[in-house]
C-alpha cells in the first residue's frame, strides 16, 4: 500500500518540531453498490480512493491534514501543515520509538470474498429479495433494494513505533418498502450486513429480508394512531438497542464526558441503572457489522464493561481521551475515512442477556405498548432526553399483544430509562447501522434483550388509549 | 493554499473533454460520457475551555465518470485523478452499464447556455485569512458566549470551519464548465447551569466572507436558548398553536424538500405524489428553490450535470405547482429538468437536490408572532427529524423544547414534549408566516422565517 519507512520518516520530521504524538492512518477503499428499484436494477457504482491522514497531537489540541496521494512528498506536506497548527499548542517532544508490527490474536473471516462472487449472483439476490417483498402483498407498492459491498484496508504507524494493519470487507443489503392504501403509505426496512463477506445470505436469505420488510410495511397499513401519554413500554430485541446506543451510549464516549456534556460524567462506580443491567461495547464478536481486529488508531479490538448489575464500571475512549486521562485505550477510536480525526466510537454495544422470557414479560403487562422495532432517534447527551420513533409498535392488552399502532415515538431520558427497567429478557440479538456524530458515519451494531421499561412517554396523535 | 484564490485550471478541463472522448470511443457507439471533477480545501477548527481542541485541513479531490450506453446507466469514481486511475474507473463504469437495466430517460443533457453572471458565492478572503486569524474567531465566539450569562459555565463547542470547492464538468456531448464556490460558518453549543441542572443551546451565522460572521449574534442568541431552557418541564397534551423558531422552521422547510423532489414523486415516495394543482398548504405558503440567490450557500451557475440554475415557486401561495427535476425525472414527467441534478460528491451519479430552498417571508418577527397566538407553544428546538418525519407518509412525530406562550408573551420553558400530525395538516393550518427568513447551512441551503401553526397535537405529562 505505501513504504512503511517513509510513515516513520514524516513522524520523525514532525518530531523534530514538536509534539507529544504522531501517528499517520492510510486507507485504501475499494467499494461497489448495486441499487434496484421499481423492479429494475438502476445503478451500478464503483469506487476506488486511497489517502492518508496526519495528526499531531500538542496538549489538548489535535491536528490534522490529509492527503490523497501517499507520495512522499505529499505526506511530508501535510504533515508540516498539521505540525504547524499544532504548535499553536504548548509545546511537547516524543523520540519515536523503534517500529514494531503489533498483531492482534482476533481473525473475522471472509469466507466468499465480494470479488470472487460472481456480478450476475449479486444481480439475482436484489432481485429475490424485490420479488419476495412484492409476492408479500399487492398493497406493496414500491421496492428499494441495495447492496452494498466494500473493502477497507488500513495501516497506522505512530510516534511509539508502533505499526497496525487491518483489513476490513464489509457487506450489507438494505431493503426499504413501501404499502399503499389509499393514499395512505406505510414504510418497512430490514438491513442486515456483516463484517466478512457473501456469507451473510447463508443466515439471511433474500426471501426472508423482503418478506420482513415488506410485513412490516402492511401491518402498519392496518395499525390505528398510536395513543399518547406515559405507560409501560415493552422493547422487543434486535432494533431496541437502538435506544441503548443513543440514550446512553453516547454519553459514555470519552469526550462527551470529559466536557461534562454528558449526564454519566464523574459517575464512574456510581449505581446508574437497574441491577438488571449489564451493558457492553465489544468490537471483538466474530463478524459483526462494527466488528474490527484493531481500531482506527491501531489499538487492538477490545469488550468494554460499560454498565454490570447496573453499576457504571467503564467509558470508552480513544488515544487522546486515554492519554489525557491515564487510563487504558479501549480501542474505540474510529473514523469515517482518511479525511477525518479519530474520536471515541461505539462498535457493537448492546445490553447483555437476562433470564426472563419474553413472552413472560409481555403476558406480566395489563396495558402497555410493544415497541417491536424502533426506527432512529436523537438524545441529547447533557440531558439525556431523547426521542425514538417506534416504526412497528402494537398495544399490549391484558398480558397479550392487541393491535398494531403507528406514528408512536417513546420520549424520556436515558438515565431514568436505565433504571425503570424492571425486565430483561434471555433473547439477545442485534441489528446494524450507520451511526453519525461529528459529521462521520461509522458501521455499529446495536443490541438488546426484550425488555420492559415500567413507564416512557408515548407521543402519539390520539388521546385515547 | 495561501495566497488568496486559486486560479481555475482551464488545462484541467480542457483534459477531462478530450478524455471524454476517449471513454466514449471505448465505450462503443451510442455511448455518452460525462466527468465530474472536484476538488476541495477547507479549514475546521474546534475550540474547547480556551485552547484550540482540533483542527484540521482539508484538501482533496476525486472524479466520477457516468456512462450511458442504450439508456443503461454505469458509474465509477477515483481519487487518483492522472490518466492511469481515470482509465481503471472509465472501464469500471462501462463495465458496470452493462449489468444496468435500460431506461430510456437516462441521458447525458445536452449543453445549454450558462449564464455566467456573478453570484457571489466565493470571496478571497476564505483562503487569505490564515489559519491563525480563523482560530481567533472560535476562540473569540467561545469567550463571548461565555461571558453573554454568569449561568452559562461551559461551552461543549465552539467552531470556525469553512470550505472552498473548485467543480469542473465536461461531457462527450461538448459541456464544459467549471466554477469556484465557498461559504464559512460559525456555531457554539453552550451548556447553562443552576442548581444543578444543565440545558444545552445552540445557534450559528454562515456567510461567503469570514469577516461578515456575526459572532456577538451567535453568542447571544445561544446562551439566551440554553439560560431560558433551565427549569424546563413537560406539560400536559393538548391542541394548541405552536410557533415555530426560524431555525426549527427551516428544519421543516428541509423536510419538505425531500417531498418535493421529484425522483421521491416518481418513486412514490413521497407524501405529495399526485398533488400537482392541489392547495396543499394554507394560501400564505410559498415554497421558492433559487439556484441563482446571489451570495446563497446553495447557488451555483449550473447544477451537477450541466444545467443552469433558475429561480421556481414550488408552492405558490398554497397551491403545488411543481417539483425538483434534473434530467432523468424530467424526462419521466415528461417536462424539462429545473437545475437540481445534485450529488453529495464525486462519489455518486447526479441525483436530484434543493439549491437554496426557502419558506418565503412575510410580515412579523418571532416576538410579534408570539404577541398575535397569545395563548401556545412556542418551539426552539426539535429532536429526532430524521427518525420522527416521514417524507414518504407525511407523518410526523417529534421531540421538542420550547417555551410555553401565555398572554402574547415567553413564559416557562418546556421539555420532554413531542408534537405530533401530519404534514399536510402543519402545511393547511400554518396561520402566520414571519419576515426573519434565515437560512441553515446544514445539509443544503434551507430557509425559513418565524412560523406559527394552529392545531397541533402537543403531548406530554404533568
Amino acid at each position: 500500500m505505501v513504504d512503511e519507512e517513509i510513515l516513520f520518516q514524516v513522524i520523525a520530521e514532525v518530531g523534530r518540531k514538536g509534539a507529544d504524538f504522531c501517528d499517520v492512518f492510510v486507507e485504501e477503499r475499494t467499494t461497489y453498490q448495486l441499487r434496484l428499484e421499481e423492479g429494475r436494477v438502476q445503478e451500478n457504482v464503483s469506487g476506488a480512493e486511497r489517502g492518508a491522514g496526519i495528526r499531531v497531537l500538542v496538549g489538548e489540541t489535535a491536528a490534522y491534514a490529509y492527503t490523497n496521494s501517499l507520495e512522499r512528498e505529499s505526506l511530508l506536506e501535510a504533515a508540516k501543515a498539521a505540525a504547524a497548527a499544532a504548535r499553536s499548542g504548548k509545546g511537547g517532544s516524543f523520540s519515536l520509538g523503534g517500529p514494531r508490527r503489533l498483531s492482534s490474536p482476533l481473525h473475522h473471516p471472509v469466507l466468499e470474498e465480494p470479488d470472487s462472487v460472481e456480478r450476475e449472483f449479486k444481480l439475482d439476490l436484489v432481485s429475490r429479495v424485490d420479488r419476495s417483498a412484492r409476492a408479500a402483498g399487492t398493497r406493496v407498492s414500491q421496492v428499494v433494494v441495495i447492496l452494498g459491498e466494500g473493502r477497507q484496508r488500513v495501516l497506522v504507524a505512530n510516534s511509539l513505533g508502533e505499526l497496525a494493519e487491518d483489513e476490513r470487507t464489509r457487506v450489507r443489503i438494505v431493503a426499504q418498502v413501501v404499502a399503499r392504501k389509499g393514499k395512505e403509505a406505510q414504510t418497512g426496512t430490514e438491513s442486515p450486513g456483516i463484517l466478512g463477506g457473501y456469507e451473510l445470505f447463508r443466515s439471511h436469505t433474500p426471501e426472508e429480508i423482503g418478506r420482513k420488510a415488506a410485513e412490516q410495511a402492511l401491518i402498519m397499513l392496518e395499525a390505528r394512531q398510536a395513543p399518547t401519554g406515559p405507560m409501560p413500554v415493552v422493547i422487543a430485541n434486535a432494533t431496541g438497542g437502538v435506544l441503548f446506543h443513543e440514550a446512553c451510549g453516547h454519553g459514555l464516549e470519552a469526550d462527551a464526558v470529559y466536557k461534562g456534556a454528558s449526564v454519566f460524567a464523574g459517575r464512574l462506580g456510581e449505581r446508574v441503572a437497574s441491577p438488571l443491567v449489564f451493558a457492553y461495547d465489544d468490537a471483538t464478536l466474530p463478524q459483526r457489522w462494527g466488528s474490527f481486529r484493531f481500531d482506527d488508531e491501531g489499538v487492538p479490538a477490545t469488550r468494554t464493561p460499560l454498565i454490570e448489575e447496573g453499576v457504571l464500571v467503564g467509558y470508552i475512549n480513544d488515544r487522546k481521551r486515554a492519554m489525557r486521562d491515564g487510563v487504558t485505550a479501549t480501542g474505540n477510536g474510529r473514523r469515517q475515512s482518511y479525511r477525518y480525526l479519530p474520536i471515541p466510537r461505539m462498535t457493537n454495544t448492546f445490553i447483555a442477556a437476562g433470564s426472563a422470557r419474553p413472552e413472560d414479560i409481555i403476558a406480566d403487562t395489563a396495558l402497555g405498548l410493544y415497541a417491536k422495532k424502533l426506527g432512529g432517534g436523537e438524545v441529547n447527551p447533557v440531558t439525556g432526553d431523547f426521542i425514538f420513533s417506534v416504526t412497528e409498535g402494537y398495544m399490549i392488552r391484558g398480558g397479550r399483544l392487541a393491535e398494531p399502532v403507528r406514528g408512536a415515538t417513546l420520549i424520556g431520558n436515558g438515565p431514568k430509562v436505565l433504571r425503570d427497567i424492571d425486565a430483561v429478557a434471555d433473547d439477545l440479538d442485534f441489528d446494524t447501522g450507520m451511526c453519525g456524530k461529528d459529521g462521520q458515519l461509522v458501521p455499529v451494531t446495536t443490541g438488546q434483550p426484550t425488555l420492559r421499561v415500567r413507564e416512557l412517554v408515548v407521543g402519539g396523535t390520539t388521546e385515547v388509549i | 493554499m495561501e495566497g488568496g484564490r486559486p486560479p481555475l485550471d482551464r488545462a484541467m478541463l480542457d483534459r477531462m473533454a478530450e478524455w471524454c472522448e476517449e471513454i466514449a470511443r471505448d465505450a462503443g457507439s451510442g455511448a455518452e460520457v460525462e466527468l465530474f471533477l472536484q476538488e476541495s480545501r477547507g479549514l475546521q477548527v474546534r475550540v474547547f475551555s480556551g485552547g484550540v481542541e482540533d483542527l484540521r485541513y482539508s484538501h482533496g479531490r476525486g472524479l466520477g465518470i457516468r456512462v450511458v450506453k442504450e439508456g443503461r446507466l454505469g458509474y465509477a469514481y477515483t481519487t487518483d485523478c492522472r490518466w492511469e486511475g481515470v482509465r481503471r474507473a472509465a472501464e469500471e463504469a462501462i463495465r458496470n452499464s452493462r449489468y444496468s437495466d435500460p431506461d430510456e430517460h437516462n441521458f447525458i443533457p445536452h449543453p445549454r447556455q450558462v449564464d455566467l453572471e456573478d453570484l457571489g458565492i466565493y470571496h478571497p478572503q476564505l483562503l487569505e485569512w490564515d489559519a491563525s486569524r480563523k482560530v481567533e474567531m472560535a476562540l473569540e465566539l467561545e469567550r463571548l458566549t461565555l461571558a453573554a450569562d454568569p449561568r452559562v459555565r461551559k461551552v461543549e463547542a465552539a467552531s470556525y470551519a469553512d470550505g472552498v470547492s473548485e467543480v469542473f464538468l465536461a461531457n462527450s456531448r461538448g459541456f464544459r464548465g467549471s466554477y469556484l464556490s465557498g461559504h464559512c460558518y460559525c456555531y457554539v453549543f453552550p451548556i447553562a447551569e443552576e442548581d444543578g441542572e444543565a440545558q444545552t443551546g445552540f445557534s450559528f451565522d454562515a456567510a461567503v466572507k469570514p469577516e461578515d460572521l456575526d459572532l456577538g449574534k451567535v453568542a447571544r442568541e445561544a446562551s439566551d436558548m440554553a439560560v431560558s431552557q433551565l427549569g424546563a418541564r413537560s406539560h400536559p397534551s393538548f391542541r394548541a398553536v405552536v410557533v415555530l423558531d426560524r431555525m426549527v422552521a427551516a428544519e421543516f422547510v428541509g423536510f419538505l424538500a425531500a417531498a418535493l423532489n421529484a425522483e421521491a414523486v416518481l418513486k412514490g415516495r413521497s407524501f405529495l405524489v399526485g398533488r400537482e394543482g392541489e392547495q396543499v398548504a394554507a394560501p400564505l405558503v410559498t415554497v421558492v428553490d433559487d439556484g441563482l440567490l446571489r451570495g446563497g450557500l446553495g447557488s451555483y451557475p449550473f447544477d451537477d450535470e450541466g444545467v443552469p440554475s433558475c429561480r421556481k415557486e414550488l408552492i405558490e401561495d398554497g397551491v403545488l405547482r411543481g417539483f425538483l427535476h434534473n434530467s432523468y425525472t424530467a424526462s419521466r414527467a415528461g417536462t424539462a429538468s429545473t437545475g437540481n441534478a445534485s450529488r453529495i460528491s464525486f462519489r455518486e451519479p447526479p441525483r436530484v437536490g434543493a439549491s437554496n430552498i426557502f419558506l418565503a417571508p412575510r410580515k412579523g418577527d418571532r416576538d410579534e408572532l408570539v404577541r398575535q397566538v397569545g395563548e401556545g407553544i412556542f418551539i426552539n428546538q426539535l429532536i429526532g427529524v430524521h427518525a420522527g418525519a416521514n417524507p414518504v407518509t407525511g407523518e410526523i412525530s417529534l421531540g421538542a423544547t420550547g417555551r410555553r406562550i401565555r398572554n402574547g408573551e415567553l413564559a416557562e420553558p418546556l421539555r420532554e414534549i413531542t408534537l405530533a400530525g401530519s404534514a399536510l395538516d402543519f402545511l393547511r393550518q400554518v396561520v402566520m408566516v414571519g419576515e426573519d427568513l434565515v437560512f441553515l447551512p446544514f445539509e443544503g441551503s434551507l430557509g425559513a422565517p418565524s412560523l406559527a401553526v394552529e392545531g397541533v397535537m402537543i403531548s406530554g405529562k404533568g
